[in-house]
């Protein structure tokens, strides 16, 4: 029997209820709260807890109506637990909490980031672990190797100072081009020259290969752009916007594909926000296929922030025969990838 | 006869009670200001146990600190549904105060609740009815009334009295939300720049409209706005191109002296006074002014609170001062 799961997101700005049946997607509802967000060029926590309270009984209402099952019906919750905004974790914990104990089902508290990787599963049958893990979102940027999602992943790399969903965030603002960063930056790089202008691409020297072989660090890029902007009085917006996208995902490729050749898994998974970015959908395909790795990247509205990949992550958690948590779970803003199921 | 399940968790406190009629069945309460989210569901887990069957769902909708405040209010929203039962929103200084008021020297007295920063909620209660909106503000505000104050501490949001009022009383919606966040946006369309002669025909109409008529005249106007920029900032605030207020300051030697701050009637309790004090503020630090003084007239109770919030304090009154009948409180902040 396949569980019927309903998964519960609120981390950051997104309020969001996604429904599986087992690895079978049923309902992916999102509301954002990311408009009100926009005018101050990044999320403001307490407007994000507080436009979480205000969506999300809507929200459940609308994904079990979408999914076409009835409350009664569900087998088990699943809530991200972690990492996120404590306010904002708070309103989805205590949400899924109050629906578990309500209908007196398990509930599940899952990891925010590993979730993003479990969304892969979702209508996908091909066996895809172990993988190597590209996880890159507005908080987060690692290098994973992922043995088996709900037990045992292992850190080979992360950013050193940025993620590469935050860099983009900050160009796009000295840009003027809008918030959040990653499409819009995507959408102005359309009509432009990646080759135009050569940004550094972080950590790659020799000698930092030896210390941080998949690690990234954005910073320097972001000093390059800016710095660049500031000499450059008649820049082309569409140039730089295409020249800053491929050396960050220049970087992201180099070290992943390096991480697979190095360990000899021939599975390569890229999730998280700034997986839907075009340009790294594009050379990620362009370059495993040169190199003979089996590259997965959920479709790109499954990329950002939504519930089904906390519900695809709660299924996954049940087929593994993870215990459930136990009542009263705490919200941790700070969650390690490494902690997977609460 | 019903069965209500009673959740507060707008203090410090988590409160949970099952009560059926006039029988407790269950009362818990957990004390600590960081653990709701822990303590909540396991509180709520054990008054299940009883297997009594629940009718109504009573939650504390504040005010109260915002995070925990909402992780009662969205636990017991989805317990509800999952329950399929109703919820039931409560002015968790109404449940503070229901006891007090059966009391027979209670006839006028304030609850209080902490709202951090070194401030209160607070609801006034005459003859066992609250008389105003459930408010923030500094101790100094509340002991104004000189009335007695029930503080937080002493006694809290009783989930019994919940239970009570839920039975009796309108369901309040919406958590009580008194203090705007840090960074509440104002309205979109809202923009802030310097006043100008063109303004004065739009002003002086505002005056009339908002003061009647101790308004000021297009000549007074004039008087205090010539100072500027040495000795007066003169702010105005337009939206989609229209004026819908402005503010004034004057500076002389050590102290700064606010003119006006005028919102028009329809564009109130948007932040834009908030907005204008924070401007004036600054430009009196920027003059390096030892202190601020203002007026305001008694009885109003916009201005007032924010007044107080902002670090003004009541340093004299002047009678008939706005005209007869009509008194001033002095105010004055250090800077
Ligand atoms: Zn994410």
């Amino acid at each position: 029997m396949q569980p019927l799961v309903l998964g519960i997101e609120t981390s950051c700005d997104e309020t969001a209820v996604g429904i599986v049946h087992g690895r079978k997607l049923l309902a992916n509802v999102i509301s954002s709260s990311v408009d009100l967000h926009a005018r101050f060029g990044g999320v403001v926590p307490e407007i994000a807890s507080r436009a979480h309270l205000e969506a999300i009984q809507q929200v459940i209402a609308q994904a079990l109506k979408e999914a076409n099952v009835r409350l009664s019906d569900i087998d088990a919750l699943a809530v991200t637990a972690g990492p996120g905004l404590i306010g904002a974790l708070l309103v989805g914990v205590s949400s899924a909490s109050g629906l578990a104990l309500g209908l007196n089902k398990p509930l599940y508290g899952v990891n925010h980031l590993s979730a993003h990787i479990a969304v892969d599963a979702l209508d996908n049958d091909e066996k895809i672990q172990p993988s190597i893990a590209l996880l890159v979102s507005g908080g987060h940027t690692s290098i994973l190797q992922v043995n088996n999602l709900a037990s045992d992943v292992v850190v080979k790399g992360a950013t050193i100072d940025d993620a590469a969903g935050e860099a983009f965030d900050k160009i796009a603002r000295i840009m003027g081009l809008g918030f959040p960063g990653g499409p819009v930056i995507d959408q102005a790089a359309k009509s432009g020259n990646q080759d135009a202008i050569n940004f550094p691409r972080g950590l790659t020297h020799a000698n930092d290969l030896v210390t941080h072989q998949y690690d990234f660090s954005f910073s320097g890029l972001k000093t390059a752009v800016s710095r660049y902007l500031q000499q450059t009085p008649n820049y082309k917006k569409a140039d730089v916007a295409a020249s800053f996208q491929e050396a960050v995902v220049d970087v992201l490729l180099q070290k992943s594909i390096a991480a697979c050749k190095e360990s000899g898994i021939e599975n390569l998974v890229i999730a998280g926000g700034v997986a839907a970015n075009s340009r790294l959908r594009e050379l990620a395909q362009e370059r495993c296929t040169k190199t003979k790795i089996r590259l997965r990247i959920p479709p790109a509205l499954l990329c950002t922030d939504n519930g089904a990949m906390v519900a695809a992550l709660g299924s996954l958690a049940i087929s593994e025969a993870v215990a459930p948590s136990k009542t009263g779970i705490s919200a941790d803003s700070a969650a390690q990838i490494t902690q997977l199921i609460w | 006869m019903s069965t209500v399940l009673a959740i507060d968790t707008s203090t410090s406190r988590t409160s949970v009670a099952l009560i059926a009629g006039d029988k407790v069945l269950f009362n818990e309460f957990h004390e600590d200001p960081l653990a709701h989210g822990e303590v909540l569901p396991l509180l709520v887990e054990k008054a299940l146990k009883l297997n009594v069957g629940v009718d109504l769902i009573a939650v504390g909708m504040g005010p109260g600190p915002f995070t925990g405040l909402r992780v009662g209010i969205a636990f017991a929203q989805s317990l509800a549904l999952g329950m399929n039962v109703k919820w039931h929103g409560v002015c968790s200084l109404d449940a503070m105060a229901f006891n007090l008021a059966q009391q027979k020297d209670n006839k006028d007295f304030i609850v209080s609740t902490d709202a951090r920063r070194k401030e209160r909620f607070w609801a006034r209660y005459e003859n066992g009815e609250r008389v105003n909106q459930p408010q923030v503000g500094k101790p100094a505000e509340i002991e104004r009334f000189g009335v007695k104050v029930f503080n937080e501490g002493d006694y809290y949001p009783d989930p019994i009295s919940m239970a009570k009022i839920a039975l009796s009383n309108s369901s309040i919606d919406q958590p009580i939300y008194v203090r705007k966040p840090d960074a509440y946006p104002l309205p979109e369309n809202v923009k802030f720049r310097e006043f100008t002669g063109l303004d004065l025909v739009t002003a002086v109409a505002m005056e009339k409209a908002v003061y009647g008529k101790a308004g000021w005249t297009a000549g007074q106007f004039k008087e205090e706005f010539a100072k500027a920029p040495k000795n007066a900032y003169y702010i105005a605030a337009e939206s989609n191109g229209e004026l819908i207020g402005y503010a004034g300051i004057y500076f002389l030697s050590e102290f700064a002296d606010i003119h006006t701050i005028t919102v028009a009637v329809d564009h109130r309790r948007k932040g834009i006074g908030r907005e204008f004090l924070k401007r004036l503020i600054n430009w009196a630090r920027v003059k390096k002014a030892e202190a601020i003084m203002l007026e305001v007239r008694v009885g109003n109770e916009e201005a007032l609170p924010l007044y107080i919030e902002s670090g003004f304090t009541e340093i004299s009154r002047r009678q008939n001062y706005y005209g007869p009948g009509l008194t001033a409180i002095i105010m004055r902040k250090e800077l």
